[in-house]
């Protein structure tokens, strides 16, 4: 098992988990990288995914598992020539069985294209978006775990996975508090974070360490 | 904020922004240094243009070249299109965001007679006038091609230039005139003379009456440029696969088949080419699906040689091997097992034998019960295509397709008891079309649609596991009278958009209300344009040499109102001149 982690910026942030799910298929056999099928009636390869990421938003941090057998710098190397720039892997992990990102990962850090200002989430932080064509009001301060300054910009630790909370939907009530006109596109994901024994660990880190 | 600023920022605003991306994998370099550059326009959405095999091998040719680049442009949707109006964002190309008026040329491809408002909907986002004579020298020239150009009269006064046939060497040609008239400082309306008179180049400005335009074909069909390294799309397409063409033209005749015709001579591609072409670009692309496609793929001469390289390495590659438009009479139990699709797909075209001897679609009812091989290897649903309001057709025809739900019902369990069989009738409207033996028929009127399609529907609705569904009326009526329309719908088509009619392909946005009101305020009707043309009638699209003389045409029609079929070309050569263009390469 490999698992690449690979970035999705410019143009590619409008991809949508859907679609990245076939391209990664594309990839694979164009990249000429084996995968591993499942058994049973319908075989499908077997590729693992982080959770996905709202249509828009870009990453510094996306995750990828691959079965195969092969080298895991093989499968990096083969992989980038075979995509754009605009998802292109940056590190690559060996690992002994699917490290199941999807279900462990618990949080990820989103910096926004704003200057940092300091954020009460006391009084609680209620959001409002359209669910299929709904208004949805909630108090989502539960899912904020954390927000601070990174490089003078606003970064904010926001749930993941399971109970997530997707950052584009927070951005109106944001851009009412800071006085920004901050969109979809101003948001980047830098990391994620998983739940490792009760203890928040970077994905990074736990990829490594279970490789050990 | 520049205009891709701009633009930029909307998109986050729009459903499936993707589309508006570019970018895709296998994108040439359109930067490149280039004496002209050209923009391919598809006035339909990005998922339904990227399924275009033509634009790509266009585009592809284009890009190859030294000397030029192409850029696309796909209609967009109606969201974008009210904010690119809002912000005051011209239309630009998908890859440098570049304005489409700043192009050399531009070349829209129009394969369905239900586009024609789109292309002017994409002309106003462009801020491009739509007739050709409203445009100076500041705009490009605006090129059409693509199948509509079987009579592209109906649209020839927005257009400098129409391609008729097929663009591979035109468009080429058309690009190296545009950039050595530029250098020498030539006109726009210079290079018009320069190119008038070019194979398959139209020039409607400067036609004279009597004159005839030659439609241009490729002639070494077996080393034409094909797209090995296609590019794959951002989002899900409508056909998301590799697509490698076998042959073009085809030798079935059947006479209401403008595709059939338009395309003659036949010209088979080897084997051997056909399955390098397709390898590469499973290879370079990562499609996880491959189609052979031609216009009957089952009368390929060399499909099972092609089929012995492609079966094992798309296996290997965990490729589905998809032989979609397989007809009845090439059908072969083997062929069926081999491919791991689990719904047939058929097309009679009419219920009765009497009728399918008139249209020539030579299939049997013999050939109807080999369907049963198809049962025995694992088949449990079906799906048959016919077309209502055929030549001659009587109820007794249409009783005919009921009867063959039934008959197929018996086969399947005959040979296999345990879940029933699923069958899906598709209806169409005859639609006569130019280049083909019924082109002077008359389209049966609105009303009678209505009541064969609600004829059918009850005998239907007595067997069970039959789902119906038939195409718009409303749609089939405009399609015809657009498909054989003259110079004067140009009019129409533009008050009809002025009306508000864009995306008449789609059920949700067409509005046939639009379409009569412009008719009417043109001074025309739409019952002047689907009567019954006489055979010593001019025809709008007469000028046009497609090789298949009209006597060819008319003796076809005898024939059929006889109920008497033409073989198979592949099976002889029956005469219809378009050998002259070119050697028919299937014995
Ligand atoms: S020239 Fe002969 S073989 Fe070729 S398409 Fe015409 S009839 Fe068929």
């Amino acid at each position: 098992m490999v698992v690449l982690k690979h970035v999705k910026r410019d143009s590619a942030c409008f991809i949508s988990h859907i679609d990245m799910l076939r391209h990664v298929s594309r990839i694979l056999r164009r990249a000429g990288i084996p995968v591993k099928f499942s058994q049973g009636f319908n075989p499908h390869a077997l590729v693992f995914f982080s959770p996905p990421l709202a249509v828009g938003v870009s990453s510094d941090s996306e995750y990828l598992a691959i079965d195969t057998d092969m080298p895991k710098d093989e499968v990096m190397e083969r992989y980038n020539r075979a995509v754009p720039y605009t998802i292109s892997a940056e590190k690559a992990f060996a690992c002994e069985k699917n490290p199941n990102l999807q279900a462990k990962i618990i949080a990820a850090d989103y910096i926004f294209d704003v200057a940092f200002a300091p954020l009460d989430f006391s009084g609680g932080f209620e959001i409002e978006y359209t669910k299929k064509g709904e208004t949805v009001k909630e108090n989502v301060s539960d899912r904020i775990i954390n927000a601070f300054d990174v490089d003078g910009k606003l970064c904010m630790r926001l749930a993941n996975g399971n109970s997530s909370l997707r950052p584009d939907r927070i951005l109106g009530e944001l851009n009412r508090r800071l006085g920004s006109d901050l969109r979809v596109t101003d948001v980047k994901k830098i990391a994620q974070y998983v739940d490792d024994s009760g203890l928040t660990v970077a994905v990074d880190e736990f990829l490594t360490e279970s490789s050990k | 904020m520049d205009i891709k600023e701009k633009f930029e920022r909307i998109l986050s605003e729009v459903e499936k922004p993707a589309r508006y991306c570019g970018g895709e994998w296998n994108t040439p370099d359109v930067k490149k240094p280039h004496r002209a550059d050209m923009c391919f326009c598809f006035p339909e959405l990005y998922e339904i243009g990227m399924s275009n095999l033509g634009v790509q091998i266009l585009y592809d040719i284009v890009n190859k070249d030294d000397d030029f680049v192409a850029e696309r442009c796909y209609a967009p949707g109606l969201d974008l299109a009210a904010k690119l109006k809002e912000n005051n964002i011209p239309l630009l190309s998908l890859e440098t965001r570049k304005p489409l008026k700043d192009f050399a040329v531009l070349g829209f491809s129009i394969g369905f007679e239900l586009l024609y408002t789109n292309v002017l909907y994409m002309l106003d986002l462009a801020g491009i006038p739509f007739y050709a004579s409203q445009r100076g020298e500041e705009y490009p020239i605006l090129l059409a091609g693509g199948p509509c150009t079987v009579n592209p009269e109906p649209f020839a006064d927005f257009f400098d230039v129409i391609v008729c046939g097929e663009g591979e060497e035109a468009d080429i040609n058309l690009l190296r005139a545009v950039a050595d008239g530029k250098d020498k400082g030539l006109s726009k309306a210079e290079i018009l003379q320069l190119v008038n008179g070019m194979e398959g180049i139209y020039v409607p400005s400067l036609h004279k009456d009597g004159e005839t335009v030659k439609k241009a074909i490729v002639r070494d069909f077996e080393n034409a440029s094909f797209p090995s390294r296609p590019l794959v799309p951002n989002i899900e397409a409508v056909h998301d696969r590799a697509v490698v063409e076998l042959y073009r033209g085809c030798g079935s005749g059947c006479r209401f088949c403008q595709a059939g015709f338009w395309y003659r001579p036949i010209r088979e591609r080897s084997a051997q080419r056909c399955a390098r072409l397709g390898m590469d670009m499973i290879n370079s692309a990562g499609f996880g699906e491959m189609s052979l496609c031609s216009l009957s793929t089952g009368d390929y001469t060399h499909l099972e040689e092609l089929e012995n390289i492609l079966v094992p390495f798309c296996d290997e590659k965990r490729v589905n091997l998809a032989l979609p438009s397989l007809r009845i009479s090439s059908f072969s139990s083997d062929m069926v097992r081999q491919s791991r699709r689990s719904s047939l797909t058929f097309a009679p075209e009419a219920g009765t034998q009497r009728l399918r001897n008139v249209i020539n679609k030579n299939v049997t009812d013999e050939e109807i019960d080999n369907l049963a091989g198809a049962f025995e290897a694992g088949y449990d649903s079906i799906k048959l295509y016919f077309m209502l309001g055929l030549p001659t057709e009587t109820d007794e025809d249409i009783a005919g397709i009921a009867e063959i739900c039934k008959r197929l019902k018996g086969l399947y369990y005959l040979k296999r008891h345990k879940r029933g069989l699923n069958i899906s009738v598709s209806c169409a409207v005859f639609i006569p079309k130019p280049c083909t033996p019924f082109q002077w028929e008359a389209q049966i009127s609105f009303e009678e649609m209505l009541r064969r399609q609600s004829y059918l529907r009850g005998l239907l609705r007595e067997i069970k596991g039959v789902t119906f569904s038939w195409h718009g009326a409303e749609t089939s009526v405009l399609e015809a009278a657009l498909a054989r329309g003259d110079r004067r719908q140009s009019a129409v088509i533009e008050r009809a958009y002025r009306l508000g009619a864009r995306f008449d392909a789609w059920t949700e946005q067409f509005k046939w209300e639009l379409w009569t009101q412009a008719f009417a305020d043109c001074g025309l009707s739409v019952d002047d344009y689907i009567r019954e043309r006489g055979t010593d009638e001019a025809l709008p699209w007469d000028f046009i040499d497609t090789g298949v003389s009209k006597k060819y045409l008319l003796k076809e029609r005898a024939l059929g109102y006889k109920e008497i079929t033409t073989k198979n070309c592949r099976e002889g050569c029956n005469a219809c001149g378009a050998n002259k263009f070119g050697k028919c390469t299937i014995y």
